[in-house]
């Protein structure tokens, strides 16, 4: 096990833009946290937090990966048995089970979850004649997968249970599966979800026309797809009329929580006018006049962005994006460059559900996606997240430290 | 080099690919960016300093509710309620400075309320941003003193919206129900679904078991208001998202038949009465004594009146009908003579031996409730003069199982099934209830004397008591008792609950239906006898350890084409002969008599009928 730690090799970069994100979201949490009313002080638990995160993400980057591997499939068990423990006893809020107490800590399964089966599948992508147009090959990890995705949309958390599929998806592209039969497994699912944008079938089919033409699967294949979509169209339109209004009123609410009228949909318009009052410059840190009383809701937490857009401005929203933009693209580079099979998958599988998070959260702030409770990496508050979010980035510096090792 | 194979694409490709995907994504990010902070700026800006967007909710009206004929019962009219709204940001510490002692004193003195009831509430709406209704369904004169002093209270407001409304008070209060403002409880526990503070929920009778379909979906509009709270416009982008009004009902009551019903059980403290159409089921009319005013609950009850209606020993919210679990007593001889019937044990021309007044039987003396004795009955004439001997004959031939079976097919000791909350099962006690309470073997021998005179454990509610007239009446043809006849508006039928009535021969229940014509004609519910129709119906009178007898009446009309079954149970008032069956009477002489011949000529004397049961070894 090289366990020795050679500084040199850290992913500089990645390891300044993390520490601006950080400072960026101290700074923002405490401006938030002082207006009149409750939350004051929460900057300076958050800065213990951080330093806790430090030390998590050293020790992540400093244990060898071989032994995340070799241990990928134990973890793996224990955080499904997480998932569940948190449905039978978990916290609610708003409805939903999603954390899990112990003693003062308090934590998201999911989040674990996540990268437990990063772990898995980065084990079984990286073998020897890995032939991904076997079922025999794919079919696994998309069990491995499905799993903690049920578990978790059942909480309900359909924000976060989507990160997995994106996990799969993107792994499945890494490990050399070809984009045509990618897409075309991922037929249903776009069907489904374009039958209810559109109220008709017909986009689908056209869509799929063009699939089937640059997929050119097999015969066998063909079948199964075509079979598991005309179920799906049929079954599909014929179940949705099957329910009472009422139970549609909750799928609907469910897939798209800012269609509720009073709670998401306000807060959304009040995070586009913090947002769009800041203008280039902002308001100045600390003088945001929107985070008072009720009219931000969320603001040092999931909407913690929209405090940055109203006091820093524009420039100071854009440089947190570039900030990301920094941590995703010398993320997925790591994957290119890392030699070693199981380290390459496992950064960009960590990278994806990070960019994905990033991507629901400020797109919901600035309204062009639902509310769906995601926090923002590294600047929302919250201790548990902050630390996850530092071992999956020390994990990322562990396949730097390591980039050149087979 | 990783191991993992290439699969057509080189990891160079694949990596400009995932590449291409963020960067377009943060580049997206920042597209809205610009969207919002440059193109719009101006606007948003605008509405931060002037402040000010506000969420108003636009209340779904609640479903409105008909009787069959299409009679309106309940609706929404209406209501102005004075409330508290917090103030927006900018003008918080000014707010705040507002709500000094001056300021509660004064507003609790306009809207008439405790001081202390007041701050709470104004406290939990600035902490929440909710809106807090300080007084519903405020008067005129109240509402002209907040209008003439609102510039000096800053957040007081008045709204309108709408109140449920039930037209005429008291009737049918215990099947329509009440809906009241929802708890904090119940919004932990059904926030999920919907439900916001200040919400009206189903709390009891249909408003309760339809809520899903008779609530809407509150809709919601943006409004640009100014510094004092005043509607300026409505936001450009929010447009307004129009409230979806909850479904009607359309009840199987029938007005008629419930006013007919209510006027019959005017004078009653305490007991139930329902009539159900034998044909399908529906619910025609149901009364329970006593009653309440749902409206009442509309207005938001004072704890003290909501002490006052659900404790105590009348307890008015209690639906009895269905909720109330009382003896049968005689009526249930209609059981016992169907079980023994279509078991063969005996014929409607069979005679046993011969009322003297009583019966002995393993050593204890059961007494019948005429004391002089009936003489010799067939089983016609036993049910007619509800001949206690005769049962007690019958009772132990029988057997428990034979009876259990029969009862249970009638629908005793089970839920109905009725559409409306926390119905009551009854007891029917089988072979098993008795070995688990005294041991096996060790069953009273003189418990099945009891049992086949609808004495002993036997509990049944007034519904399952009308569903046993119902079953006489139609030959024993699955009915579902239900009081929704259809979902207004919905695309699928209400629900049904599904029994499998009873099986007996066509002779049984016509040996069952003429000796309970003859009750009417000439026996013991000769009041219950209406010039023109034909009534077929049974008496009952129930011991109860608490009080005075419970008077019980069941029947069914006309015996050749039913329309409606009937049950009566009235608390601790005597006989059922004399004071249940003379109410079933006037409820179908109102039915079923034109006006002109509605006169109160009572044919004959109304018999007592009583029984008696020796208790205890």
């Amino acid at each position: 096990m090289g366990t020795r730690v050679r500084l040199p090799f850290v992913d500089l970069p990645m390891a300044l833009a993390a520490l601006g994100l950080v400072t960026v979201g101290l700074l923002t949490v405490y401006s938030a946290t002082t207006v009149p009313g409750a939350h004051e002080g929460l900057w300076i638990r958050q800065l213990l937090w951080f330093l806790l995160a430090l030390a998590a993400a050293w020790m992540a980057a400093a244990i060898h990966y071989r032994a995340y591997e070799s241990l990928a499939y134990p973890f793996y068990a224990i955080s499904l048995l997480l998932l569940v423990a948190v449905l039978v006893f978990g916290t609610s809020a708003m409805g939903a089970k999603r954390w899990l107490e112990l003693g003062p800590l308090k934590f998201q399964p999911s989040e674990i979850a996540k990268i437990a089966t990063v772990f898995v599948l980065a084990r079984r992508f990286d073998r020897p004649k890995l032939d991904l147009t076997r079922a025999r090959h794919w079919l696994p990890p998309l069990l491995f997968t499905l799993v903690p995705f049920a578990l978790v949309a059942k909480e309900p958390d359909l924000g976060t249970s989507l990160s997995f599929p994106v996990i799969l998806i993107t792994m499945y592209f890494w490990a050399g599966m070809p984009l045509g039969q990618l897409l075309l497994g991922l037929s249903p699912v776009l069907n489904v979800a374009l039958f209810f944008l559109t109220g008709s079938l017909w986009w689908f089919a056209g869509l799929f026309a063009l699939l089937l033409g640059l997929a050119r699967p097999r015969l066998p294949a063909l079948l199964i797809v075509l079979t598991l979509n005309a179920g799906v169209a049929l079954a599909v339109p014929h179940m949705w009329n099957q329910l009472h209004d009422y139970q549609k009123r909750r799928i609907e609410t469910f897939i798209r929580p800012d269609e509720d009228p009073y709670g998401a949909g306000y807060q959304i318009i009040q995070s586009k006018i913090a947002i769009g009052s800041g203008g280039v410059t902002g308001k100045g840190w600390l003088r945001g006049t929107q985070k008072g009383l009720s009219f931000l809701p969320m603001r040092h937490t999931d909407f913690v962005f929209s405090v940055v857009g109203e006091e820093l401005g524009l420039i100071g929203a854009l440089t947190v994006v570039v900030l990301y933009a920094v941590v995703v693209l010398r993320g997925f580079g790591l994957g290119a460059v890392a030699r070693n099979g199981f380290a390459s998958l496992m950064a960009v599988g960590l990278v994806s559900a990070f960019f994905y998070h990033v991507m629901v959260n400020v797109l919901m702030t600035i309204g062009w996606a639902p509310v769906t409770g995601l926090p923002l990496p590294l600047l929302s508050y919250g201790g548990t997240a902050l630390i996850v979010n530092a071992v999956q980035l020390g994990l990322l510096q562990n396949v730097a430290l390591r980039r050149h090792e087979y | 080099m990783p191991r993992f194979s290439p699969g057509g694409s080189t990891k160079e490709q694949r990596y400009l690919v995932l590449a291409g995907v963020a960067l377009g994504g943060f580049l997206l990010i920042a597209a809205g960016l610009l969207q919002l902070q440059v193109v719009s700026h101006d606007e948003y800006r605008r509405l931060a300093q002037e402040n000010r967007v506000r969420l108003e909710v636009l209340r779904a009206p609640r479903g409105a509710i008909y009787d069959r004929n299409g009679e309106l019962l309940a609706d929404n009219h209406p209501s102005f309620n004075i409330v508290f709204r917090p103030m927006p940001a900018e003008s918080l510490s000014r707010a705040t400075a507002a709500i000094d002692t001056t300021w509660l004193r004064r507003i609790a003195t306009l809207v008439e309320a405790d001081t202390a009831e007041v701050l709470e509430l104004v406290r939990f709406a600035n902490r929440s941003g909710q809106t807090a209704i300080l007084r519903r369904n405020a008067s005129f004169p109240m509402l002209a003193a907040v209008e003439e002093t609102r510039a000096e209270l800053p957040g007081i407001e008045v709204l309108i919206e709408p109140m449920r409304r039930y037209k005429y008070g008291r009737l049918a209060a215990h099947l329509l129900g009440y809906a009241g403002e929802i708890t904090d409880t119940e919004l932990d526990s059904l926030g999920s679904a919907g439900y916001r503070s200040g919400d009206l929920i189903g709390r009891s009778g249909v408003e309760r078991s339809y809520e899903q379909v008779l609530r809407g979906h509150d809709g919601a509009e943006f409004v640009v208001v100014n510094a004092m709270g005043k509607r300026v416009s409505t936001l450009i982008e929010g447009p307004p998202r129009p409230p979806t009004p909850g479904h009607d009902l359309r009840l199987t009551l029938d007005l008629k038949v419930q006013l007919a019903l209510e006027e019959a059980m005017k004078g009653v403290a305490r007991g139930a009465a329902v009539a159900i159409d034998p044909r399908d089921g529906g619910v025609l009319a149901m009364v329970s004594r006593p009653a309440f005013d749902p409206n009442e609950f509309s207005q938001g009850l004072s704890f003290r009146r909501w002490a006052e209606l659900s404790s105590g020993g009348a307890n008015p919210l209690l639906n009895r009908a269905i909720q109330g679990a009382y003896p049968p007593g005689s009526t249930f001889k209609i059981v016992t003579m169907l079980a023994a019937l279509r078991a063969g044990i005996a014929w409607p021309g069979t005679r046993l031996v011969p009322c003297d007044g009583s019966w002995e039987f393993g050593g204890r003396r059961f007494g019948c409730w005429k004391r002089a004795g009936h003489g010799s009955l067939d089983f016609i004439g036993a049910i007619q003069h509800s001949c206690d001997v005769y049962y007690y004959q019958i009772g132990p031939r029988l057997g428990i199982d034979a009876l259990h079976a029969a009862a249970s097919e009638f629908g005793f000791g089970g839920r109905t099934g009725i559409d409306l909350p926390q119905e009551r099962r009854g007891l029917m006690p089988d072979l098993g209830y008795y070995e688990r309470r005294f041991g096996v073997g060790n069953m009273r021998k003189g418990t099945l004397l009891n049992l086949a005179i609808g004495q002993g454990e036997i509990l049944a509610t007034p519904l399952q008591m009308a569903l046993m007239a119902a079953e006489v009446a139609v030959g024993g043809a699955p009915i579902a008792p239900h009081v929704v006849h259809t979902v207004l508006g919905a695309d699928e039928p209400a629900a049904r609950s599904l029994r499998s009535g009873v099986t007996a021969a066509p002779a049984v229940w016509q040996a069952v239906r003429r000796g309970l014509e003859r009750v009417v004609d000439d026996g013991t519910g000769t009041a219950a006898r209406v010039e023109g129709i034909r009534v077929a119906g049974k008496t009952g009178t129930a011991q109860n350890p608490h009080g005075d007898d419970h008077a019980l009446f069941v029947c069914y009309a006309p015996v050749d084409r039913p329309e409606i079954a009937m049950a009566f149970v009235i608390e601790n008032s005597g006989h059922g002969g004399s004071v249940a069956a003379p109410l079933a009477g006037d409820v179908l002489e109102r039915l079923y008599l034109p006006d002109s011949l509605r006169l109160k000529i009572r044919i004959s004397p109304p018999r007592p009928d009583t029984t008696e049961v020796v208790h205890g070894d």
